[in-house]
Parts: C-alpha cells; sequence; structure tokens
C-alpha cells in the first residue's frame, strides 16, 4: 500500500491551507475548539496525509496501512479538518463538529470517526500505543510503519519516557514519534510551567535518532522524513518547530488562543489572511 | 486434585498459541508472579516484557491489540488497576481494544506486604469503566473455559485471578457462558434459609460453611459469581428472592462489589430479601497481616461465613 497523492512540498501547502481556511469555519460554525493547537499541526498532518502515510481513504482498515495516532488528541479539530480534506470523512461532516452524539467529537474516537486509530485527550497516551503497533508489525514480520503526534506539552506525562525507553531497547526503527514543538502550553510557555530543554538530548539519551524540522514547512518536512535512516534499529523522533496558531497573525503564539475561537470580524480576518 | 490457577491459565495460553492463535503474552517484569516460565521457554518470541512501567504495559497492549494481535497482560492486580488506570480506561476500555488483562493476586494475597499491594477495589473500579467485561475464576476448571472463551471472542475484558491452587468446586462447568451464575449447592428455587452469594474463589469458603452449617440442619444455598459482567440479573434476582436472606462474601471492598451488586439488584426489583456484606468495609484498608488473620478478621474463612450465618439468622427469624 503506498500514499496515493504523493504531493510536492508547494502541493502540501496548497492543502494546508485550505484545512486552515476550514478550521476557521469549523470552528466559529461549533463556538467552541482549540484553535490554536488545530492550526500548530497543519501543516504536519498535511505532510503525513498526503506523502507520507501509506493509507488510503477507500480502504481505512487496510490491514497494511500505516498507523498514525494523535496522542494531542485536543487538536482534533485540525485532524478532522485534515481527514476531510484527504477523503477520510465527507466535507459536510464537519458541519456537526462538536454537536449532540456527533461523528466529531471534542476529541477523537476511533469507533466514530473513519481513519482515527486510537481515542485521544487524555495526554501522555499515543507514544506507548505506537510502541505497541510497531512491536506487532515487528513481531508479525509486517512492513507497516507507526507514526504519532504528541504535543511539547504532554511531554511532562511520563508514560512518554517508559515508551521511550522501551522502544530503543526493542529496537523499533518503523516508530516514528513527532513533536509539535511550539513551546506553548495551555498555561504558558513549556519551559515555564516544564523546561523541556534540552530536549534533543533527552531524547537521544533514550536511543532515538532526533531530526530536526521546521514544522510548518513542507518542504523542510519532506526532507525530513527523507533522511529518516533504514535499518539502523533505532526508533525515530522529529522535533517539528511549529508556531501555535500559525497562518492568522492575530492567533500566532497566544497562550490564550489554546482553545479561543474567532468570532464576529475575526472569522472575516482570519479567512481574508488565508485568500 | 489441586492445580495452580494461574498454572492453568499458562497451560492454555500454551495450547492456544500451538494451535496458531496470534497471542502475545505481556508483563511488567512479572515473570515469577505470572508463571509465565513453561509459555516462555516454548514460546519465546510471545513474550514480551516492557519492565516495571506498567502505564506502558497497558498502552502497548492497546497497541499490539490493534495492530492485529491478541495480547493478554499478565501483572499484579494493584498495579494494573491503580497505576495504569487512565490507560485501562482510555487505551482499553474507550477504545475497546482486543486485550485480555489479567489481574494477579487480588484482594489482600499479599497479605503482610500490606495495603499498597493488596487490591481491594479492582471489581469497584472496573465496574465503573465502559465496554469491558469483568472475570473473577473460581476454580482450575473455569479458569481453563475462560481462556479458551476468551481467546475466541473479541473485546477487552478483565480477568481477577487469584494466587492460589485449589480443587475444582461441584458447580463449575467445562464451557464457559458468559454471565451465568454457578449453582454449588442448592439455589434453584428450593426452600434454603440463605443463599451464601460468593465472588471468584471466596466460593470454596462458601460452601465449605454451607457443609457445616447442614451438619447444624441450616441448609444455605450457595451460589457462586464468576462473570460479574455480563450477569444474569434475572437469575441472581430469582435465587434472592426466594432465599429472602442473602450473604455475600468477596475479599474486595464493601464498595462497588459484589455486595454492592446484590443490593442494587434487590432494590432495583423490589425484592423481599434482607442483605449482609461479608467484606473490607468501606473507607478501610485491610490490615498488614497474613492472609488467614485478615481472613478471620472480616469473617471471609468458614468459620467466620458460619458465624456470620448464625448471627443473621437470630437477627432475621423467620418465625418472629
Amino acid at each position: 500500500m503506498k500514499n496515493k497523492y504523493r504531493l510536492s512540498h508547494s502541493e502540501i501547502a496548497i492543502k494546508a491551507r485550505s484545512i486552515r481556511k476550514k478550521i476557521i469555519e469549523m470552528n466559529a460554525h461549533a463556538g467552541a475548539g482549540h484553535t490554536g493547537t488545530d492550526l500548530s499541526e497543519v501543516d504536519i498532518l498535511a505532510t503525513l496525509y498526503f506523502h507520507i502515510l501509506n493509507v488510503d481513504s477507500e480502504r481505512p482498515d487496510d490491514p497494511d496501512r500505516d498507523r498514525f495516532i494523535l496522542s494531542k488528541g485536543h487538536g482534533a479539530g485540525g485532524y478532522y479538518c485534515t481527514l476531510a480534506e484527504a477523503g477520510f470523512i465527507e466535507e459536510e461532516l464537519l458541519q456537526t463538529y462538536l454537536q449532540a452524539d456527533s461523528k466529531l467529537p471534542g476529541h477523537p474516537v476511533r469507533q466514530k470517526t473513519a481513519g482515527v486509530e486510537l481515542n485521544t485527550g487524555a495526554l501522555g497516551h499515543g507514544l506507548p500505543v505506537a510502541f505497541g503497533l510497531a512491536l506487532a508489525a515487528k513481531k508479525q514480520n509486517k512492513s507497516w510503519k507507526s507514526y504519532v503526534l504528541l504535543g511539547d506539552g504532554e511531554l511532562g506525562e511520563g508514560s512518554n519516557w517508559e515508551a521511550a525507553m522501551a522502544a530503543s531497547h526493542y529496537k523499533l526503527d518503523n516508530l516514528t514519534a513527532i513533536i509539535d514543538r511550539n513551546t506553548l502550553q495551555l498555561a504558558d510557555r513549556t519551559e515555564k510551567i516544564m523546561g523541556l530543554e534540552p530536549l534533543a538530548d533527552k531524547w537521544k539519551a533514550f536511543g532515538f535518532e532526533v531530526h530536526h524540522a521546521d514544522g510548518n514547512d513542507p518542504q523542510s518536512l519532506l526532507e525530513c522524513f527523507a533522511s529518516l535512516e533504514v535499518g539502523n534499529n533505532r526508533p525515530k523522533l522529529i522535533i517539528a518547530r511549529t508556531t501555535k496558531g500559525k497562518g492568522i497573525s492575530f492567533i500566532e503564539d497566544k497562550a490564550a488562543w489554546h482553545h479561543r475561537i474567532p468570532v464576529g470580524n475575526e472569522v472575516f480576518a482570519a479567512i481574508k489572511e488565508l485568500e | 486434585m489441586k492445580a495452580g490457577l494461574r498454572e492453568t491459565m499458562v497451560e492454555v495460553m500454551t495450547e492456544e498459541a500451538e494451535k496458531g492463535k496470534n497471542l502475545v503474552v505481556m508483563v511488567s517484569d512479572s515473570t515469577s508472579t505470572s508463571k509465565i516460565q513453561p509459555f516462555q521457554e516454548k514460546f519465546p518470541e510471545k513474550l514480551v516484557n516492557v519492565g516495571i512501567a506498567e502505564q506502558n504495559l497497558i498502552g502497548a497492549a492497546a497497541g499490539m491489540a490493534l495492530g492485529g494481535m491478541i495480547p493478554i497482560t499478565a501483572n499484579a492486580a494493584p498495579f494494573l488497576i491503580g497505576r495504569s488506570n487512565e490507560q485501562v480506561k482510555n487505551d482499553i476500555c474507550y477504545s475497546n481494544t482486543n486485550v485480555k488483562l489479567v489481574g494477579l493476586n487480588p484482594g489482600f494475597a499479599y497479605g503482610p506486604l500490606g495495603p499498597t499491594h493488596h487490591c481491594i477495589d479492582d471489581i469497584s473500579i472496573m465496574r465503573g469503566f465502559g465496554n469491558i467485561t469483568i472475570f473473577a475464576p473460581q476454580d482450575p476448571r473455569e479458569v481453563r473455559a475462560l481462556f479458551h472463551y476468551l481467546l475466541s471472542h473479541e473485546g477487552p475484558a478483565y480477568i481477577r485471578l487469584d494466587s492460589l491452587s485449589c480443587e475444582n468446586l461441584p458447580g463449575t462447568s467445562e464451557i464457559f457462558k458468559p454471565g451465568a451464575l454457578t449453582f454449588h449447592r442448592g439455589g434453584r428455587g428450593d426452600d434454603s434459609d440463605l443463599a451464601i452469594i460468593c465472588l471468584g474463589t471466596a466460593s470454596h469458603a462458601g460452601l465449605a460453611a454451607a457443609e457445616r452449617l447442614a451438619a447444624e440442619g441450616i441448609n444455605a444455598a450457595v451460589v457462586g459469581i464468576s462473570s460479574i459482567r455480563p450477569i444474569d440479573r434475572g437469575a441472581l434476582s430469582a435465587v434472592m428472592a426466594s432465599c429472602g436472606r442473602v450473604l455475600t462474601v468477596e475479599e474486595h471492598s464493601a464498595h462497588g462489589g459484589i455486595g454492592s451488586l446484590a443490593a442494587e439488584v434487590i432494590a432495583e426489583n423490589g425484592l423481599s430479601a434482607i442483605l449482609r456484606r461479608l467484606a473490607v468495609p468501606e473507607g478501610q484498608f485491610a490490615p498488614a497481616s497474613p492472609v488467614p488473620a485478615i481472613r478471620k478478621g472480616y469473617q471471609l474463612d468458614s468459620e467466620g461465613i458460619v458465624a456470620a450465618t448464625h448471627a443473621f439468622l437470630r437477627e432475621t427469624r423467620k418465625d418472629d
């Protein structure tokens, strides 16, 4: 199974712009959401779904598909808009985001939404599960890979470090973790709440092959994915530097927009910046 | 003939793996606790040890299940239920992954090691979670039947598995029927003086007590509960209504276990039955003592059940 799009970086950037527009419209319509979080991850998700992940919206349960887990489950809005852009769910469904018994609840639910692999939202769950998925592939001699997108704030959860230790111990070079390093968490800057740096050194010490990318630039992300070493028995980590709220000037890099939504003229101003 | 419950579980895993079942046993350093060595020697590649890291154990098991395998986790019940509680809730229950969680040595099996190692809240906690089925097998025959059943049925399950070695009980079956009550002695509409309803292996003490009571002319029905969810509430209602007096016995807190379950069924069905619960009273930790001493303290051994029955019958004389 291959990714059916394999888009170039400039084509991915166009998709990302379309996803951002969907996020603004969807969150404004729902009257709730995590706008800053959603916008932060868009370019990473667009690069994954339109080039990297060997998944197919026509066969979302194909046993040979790559597995992707959004560990930062509060980024559900950005995830749903990407799944819609990639054909996993219908565009009209975005109008039901956060409504009663919607197929698009506030955090991803695998029983509800095509393409979602795990129910997330509670933090620190994605990497242990991705570790299990990668180990299952090795145990069964399967070639699919497992990917997980982590928030930087959620690295405060110790379960991540348990899984990191184990992924390295079991030599899982079929596991790629990506950190959405926007340096903001709910309350304030990550470095003020609970310092993460030197982040790369920590993961290296845990046995990971560590890479850096501009997480809001599909070209940088594609180059980074292409540089991952094959068959070296080491799990991969990409520290993707991002800007929370990326793409909308008045939302960018503001902790208050972690779970704010655009209202009134903000909606028009945001859409205008994307056109 | 006596057999260990854990050893029996491992035998079934080995048989199923030999038949080609795509299972994987996952432990958190608990290779000795789970008695897994015979399986490990035959199928080293089907044993995953994640080290002392229960959160990762459970998350990883969910991942293995999503990757198409049948993971069975086996570690000490207090840490499975306590340390990885949110992983159990979200990764196993809410995500509805095909993981079989085995909680080893529950209740106060660790005796003098104390309340950090006692697990008297597992049934209560697991009953609070959605999706998952909950079992507490009573004897080696039922362990065998249960694990064969679990490995051929999709869906998350919690199994409370005692450390003991014991004989088979009269009422258990070679075929596991989820939801069914186990009728060890009476209880099917006969005129018993009371029903002793036991959780899992507490049925052994319950039955021994009933035999002593019978010698005194007291007719006690003994019913085992090994399938807590699902459970046949209709059958449970019928037993309790016909006996009129109900004594529940469990190595668990009185809150949220089968004592609570019996109370719910009595109240919801408007049954005319009086309930007494033998358990660790709500709000208490059990003392750090040898297991027989703790059981004696809460009247959970056969002598205690006999004494509690005498008191119960005195307080509720039917001919008054």
